[in-house]
């Protein structure tokens, strides 16, 4: 089964493109397909299957074929396949090769998420890029060509510093293959390791994104199609703090240790900085870009955290922040569609004549204002608790954002829904009706029962810490 | 899970009337509030008749239970907050009558019961978080209920903003609790806490973080500024989340933690610092309010610091005595204020009120009843909690007799605000050119019932020798603090010395305010008062406004950051220009260079 769910989507996608006329029907029904078998895996792993499989791509060169669901991979690939279906149920009005694309990207989504092989990873995550540059490319605004190459440069530069650290990290480490099982147990350490795992994390950090490694991300998000689509696949394809709990961090847990001070800092640094930032935006899709980049800021201060709670936080922030901001994202596209522009206060006073999509507006910037008892809350409360036991400073100094998201969020959300009525606009409709209340369920499970998530990560992130050799 | 039931009564309440409530006609939203409202009161009355409860979700977060506790302490404070909230719920019905959010407005009122029975019945600091932030929405929501007014929309993201301050402090006190202890089970800290040998530093620390939390959403000095601004939403909404029962979810947090407090002789005494600083601060500021609404606000604020000095001083039960007490006449206030409001069309300054005792008879009792018992009038509630906190500063473990002078200057204080709300709004000659007219009944029996709390509350803990039924009920579940006994004719002797302020106050309040030209001090302290002294305007000065500058700031740099990665990559391709001549493509250019730097380095080598 778990290949039927990697591979569904690129059918479908394919189908899609060489379809374009049905690609609508096409891509609702394959995401919705694979959200179907994304959740009987995820019941399945539950009870205890992990899917493991395994054959040799290149055997003599050590690569394999291997893929399996973690509690990591598991939580994240429920986030992958929600996420798509509702953007692509929202995004009714793309043009049809976009849903081909999403398909794909989804397919290379999954597959990296799945894979157990660093090469097999490594192509999943490259694969991935293509759909994305060609949706940027083909259906982005006016200035997506400068978008475009800084998003392509930023993210292939940090890739192949990434394959010349894969390679080392096998052949200076001495790995007979590149399996995780493999690499982890033959850990490269000494100055080639700090070298191998620098690049890694120049890798990850673009992807992450963190400071100074994000300038790509607003003109990424500002530059997109409007309607939200790829910047939902987009900010699934973040993949950075996922890439440094399955990858970096076991590989090199001693080069780690010697970075771990500075990434906290680092991580604090960006949180607040992109908080702060968010404040001084004026259109929304680089509002979100900010306010997600100060999420990754939290999730990276528990990963590197190096403890369970820390871990188990990240993942659960990454998950979570992918299906709200992914739903905020849809929303701007939303507005986009009613009065033509992003600018944050294209008209102000709307939830008089829009009540439902100011209800809608106000759930989902609340998640994003981390909540309790939404989605936002219980990774950014887990981060909190595992960044505090690594450093309380830093954590004091990151979670200021906190008070700054207060800050961005409410103000936008009041500045176009409150205040005296302006140009009125129509209340939601029935497809934003749709995948809104089931963007809302999602954000209200996940903040109401995270238990069904963290139950699963805290294995992972035990196996993390453990790694990094017992953690503090 | 009758516990449960508690909270998601109200919150089915809010479920339901905001997706569908705009189907149903007037009044029937509010008689559905009202009814979910008084069936969750009635389950705690239930649930404490049966011995309290518990009820949990085993690791809801990795090591993190979802905990519901009823014991005496949620039980009582259940009380205050789902009948107080009862009888709000029910006057909303009049006051709220003909406005077109007249179900969204019982949806987020149902939603806020819930959030604070949250709070209060929360096994474990998570938990009340979630009702902490969730009362806190609430209070967003109703602040900004008449959100088309810009002055409301930013009244309620003021509150919400300054709130999430206290609550970084909070998160972090939970953080470091963890840390130390690994649970953040507030019995199972408790249990931890006997047998600890975490350093008393990040004990204290610990202490002042979830302090800074209460600082928050009890509107203590410094983080006071969003209350009065709070007055921006609907009257009811004054009286039930700004006056009787949120704000004092500050106190509670630390009465629930007092096993943590009682230890803590340093972080208890500055939390007895604050609470009368904010004490004075709210008087003093209350004394030259114009906006009926306004006096009410500062007097919280100032009440709320008593509250705060009584736990700091460690006197937990006291605290919540008062709690209780002034729910009763803050409340009471808060909708006799309300019907005035109602009576003369939307009017809210004083200056255009004044004889209205003629109009309003039975508003002009409800009136009476609380601004004497607020004032600390002899036998009335707010008398009895309000002296019970001053004497406690002479015999409770972190109290002194700086805090007794204070603590008996800032109640003559009270007294004089409370009679020159009095004596503006109801006596002397009408000044308005409205046509006054008593409320409906379905708003003045909820202020009977909150009148006759306001007069007799204070009975149920009276000073030896008579009875105290409060402090026995509550012992088990506050720490025990060693009270240095008084004998009983010290005790009675400050009590009758308290009586003799409050009287003196409220008679120099009435002839200053009825009979006295005020001197020319006075002008300028009025000027000075009225405006909260200028707190409002120092805090846009000095911090809000340089931090939004400071944002505009940072993006232009964050974008110089980019123009950097620009200029480097303009940097590479120019480079590879002014190179390219050196990829001649002619053997004799590439033997020249050769040659070239052969030279170079013999030389070098020759010259080292």
């Amino acid at each position: 089964m778990i290949h039927v769910l990697i591979f569904l989507p690129l059918l479908f996608g394919v189908w899609a493109l060489v379809a374009p006329q049905q690609a609508r029907p096409v891509g609702l029904l394959g995401s919705l397909l694979t959200l179907i078998v994304g959740l009987l895996t995820f019941g399945a792993f539950l009870g205890g299957n992990d899917f493991a499989y395994h054959v040799p791509l290149l055997g003599e060169a050590g690569i394999y074929y291997a893929v399996a669901w973690d509690g990591v991979g598991a939580v994240l690939m429920l986030a992958v396949v929600t996420a798509t279906f509702i953007a692509l149920l929202a995004a009714h009005d793309v043009p049809p090769a976009m849903v081909g694309l999403a398909l794909l990207m989804e397919t290379g989504l999954l597959g990296l998420l799945a894979a157990q092989d660093l090469i097999l990873f490594y192509v999943f995550f490259e694969a991935t890029l293509i759909p994305s540059l060609l949706m940027l490319g083909l259906y982005g605004g006016a200035g997506r060509v400068r978008a475009l190459v800084k998003f392509a440069i930023f993210t292939l530069v940090g890739s192949l510093l990434m394959l010349a650290g894969i390679l080392a990290a096998r052949y200076l480490g001495g790995a007979p293959s590149f399996l995780l099982s493999d690499l982890t147990a033959h850990k490269l350490g000494g100055a080639a390791g700090v070298w191998a795992f620098s690049a890694f994390l120049i890798a990850f950090m673009v992807k992450t994104p963190l400071f100074p490694l994000h300038v790509w991300l607003p003109d990424f998000h500002a530059e997109n199609h409007p309607s939200g689509l790829a910047d939902v696949m987009g900010t699934l394809y973040k993949v950075g703090l996922f890439g440094l709990f399955r990858w970096a961090l076991p590989l090199f847990p001693s080069a780690f240790a010697l970075f771990q001070p500075w990434l906290l800092a680092l991580a604090a640094f960006t949180a607040i900085w992109a908080a702060w930032i968010a404040y001084a935006q004026t259109d929304w899709k680089r509002l979100l870009a900010y306010g997600a980049l100060s999420h990754m800021g939290i999730g990276a201060l528990g990963i590197f955290s190096g403890t369970v709670a820390g871990g188990v936080g990240a993942i659960f922030l990454l998950a979570a922040s992918a299906v709200y901001t992914g739903a905020l994202f849809l929303f701007a596209g939303g507005l986009q569609r009613r009065f033509g522009t992003l600018e944050l206060r294209p008209t102000s006073g709307l939830a008089k004549s829009a009540p439902g999509l100011a209800a809608l507006g106000l759930i989902l910037v609340l998640a994003m204002v981390g909540l309790p008892g939404l989605s936002g809350f219980p990774g950014e409360f887990m981060n909190l608790l595992g960044a505090w036991q690594a450093s309380p400073i830093w954590t004091f100094v990151g979670f200021l954002a906190v008070i700054a998201a207060a800050a961005y969020a409410l103000t936008a959300y009041q500045n176009l829904f409150h205040n005296a009525p302006d140009k009125p606009a129509s209340d939601l409709s029935s497809v934003e009706w749709w995948w809104g209340s089931l963007a809302v369920l999602v954000i209200l499970f996940m903040g109401v029962y995270p238990k069904l998530f963290t139950e699963v990560l805290v294995p992972s992130a035990q196996a993390l810490v453990g790694l990094l050799g017992g953690g503090k | 899970m009758l516990l449960l039931l508690i909270i998601l009564l109200p919150l089915l309440g809010f479920a339901y009337l905001g997706l569908f409530g705009k189907g149903l006609r007037e009044p029937l939203p509010g008689i559905i509030a009202s009814t979910l409202t008084g069936i969750s009161f009635l389950l705690v009355v239930a649930a404490l008749f049966a011995g309290g409860g518990s009820w949990e979700i085993k690791d809801w977060l990795p090591g993190i239970p979802f905990s519901l506790v009823l014991d005496h302490l949620s039980g009582y404070m259940g009380l205050v907050v789902t009948g107080v909230g009862f009888l709000i719920h029910v006057y909303a019905i009049g006051y709220m009558h003909g406005d077109e959010g007249f179900s969204r407005f019982f949806a987020y009122l149902n939603f806020f019961i819930a959030m604070m029975m949250t709070l209060v019945l929360a096994g474990s600091y998570p938990v009340m978080f979630i009702g902490w932030e969730g009362v806190g929405l609430a209070s967003f929501l109703l602040i900004g209920f008449w959100y088309t007014e810009k002055k409301n929309a930013d009244s309620a993201r003021k509150a919400f903003i300054t709130n999430r301050i206290g609550d970084l402090g909070f998160l972090l006190g939970m953080a470091l609790l963890y840390s130390s202890f690994g649970t953040l089970s507030i019995s199972g800290l408790r249990e931890a806490l006997e047998s600890s040998t975490v350093l008393p530093l990040s004990l204290g620390l610990a202490g002042f973080l979830l302090f800074v939390g209460a600082v928050g959403k009890s509107a203590q000095v410094p983080l006071m500024v969003w209350l009065p601004d709070a007055m921006a939403g609907p009257t009811p909404v004054s009286a039930l989340i700004h006056a009787a029962t949120m704000v004092t979810a500050g106190v509670y947090l630390i009465a629930r933690s007092s096993f943590l407090y009682a230890n803590l002789q340093d972080v208890s005494y500055f939390i007895a610092l604050i609470g009368i600083t904010t004490a004075a601060y709210g008087a003093l500021s209350a004394l030259g309010q114009w906006d009926i609404k306004k006096i009410i606000a500062y007097s919280t604020i100032s009440q709320l610091g008593y509250m705060f000095l009584a736990v700091g001083v460690g006197a937990y039960w006291i605290a919540l005595f008062h709690v209780m007490t002034h729910a009763f006449y803050k409340a009471l206030l808060f909708l006799a204020s309300g019907s005035v409001i109602h009576a003369l069309g939307g009017e809210q300054d004083v200056r255009k009120m004044g004889g209205l005792k003629k109009y309003l008879p039975r508003t002009h009792l409800h009136g009476l009843a609380g601004a004497l018992s607020l004032a600390g009038f002899p036998l009335l509630a707010g008398f009895w909690s309000k002296d019970a906190i001053i004497t406690a500063t002479l015999n409770y473990p972190f109290g002194g007799i700086g805090l007794y002078v204070a603590g008996l200057t800032v109640a003559f204080l009270t007294a004089i605000y409370a009679m020159r709300w009095y004596v503006l709004v109801f006596l002397g000659e009408y000044k308005g050119d409205a046509h006054p007219h008593e409320s409906p009944s379905v708003m003045t029996i909820p202020n009977d019932v909150l009148a006759l709390g306001a007069v007799f509350a204070g009975f149920l803990a009276l000073p030896k020798p008579f009875w105290n039924l409060i402090e026995p009920f509550l012992a088990p579940v506050l720490a025990h603090v060693e009270v240095h006994e008084m004998s009983l004719g010290m005790e009675w002797g400050l009590i009758t010395l308290s009586a003799v302020v409050a009287l003196t106050g409220l008679y120099l309040g009435y002839l200053a305010f009825t009979r006295w030209a005020l001197p020319k001090w006075y002008l300028t302290f009025q000027t000075w008062s009225e405006n909260a002294f200028y707190i409002d305007l120092v805090y846009n000065v000095l911090i809000v406004n340089p931090l939004k500058e400071l944002s505009e700031i940072w993006a232009l740099l964050d974008g110089l950051l980019d123009s950097g990665y620009l200029a480097l990559a303009g940097l590479s391709g120019w480079l590879g220009e002014k190179l390219a001549w050196l990829q001649a493509g002619y053997v004799r250019v590439y033997g020249a260079l050769m040659v070239l730097g052969l030279v170079v380095m013999l030389v070098w080598g020759v010259l080292r």
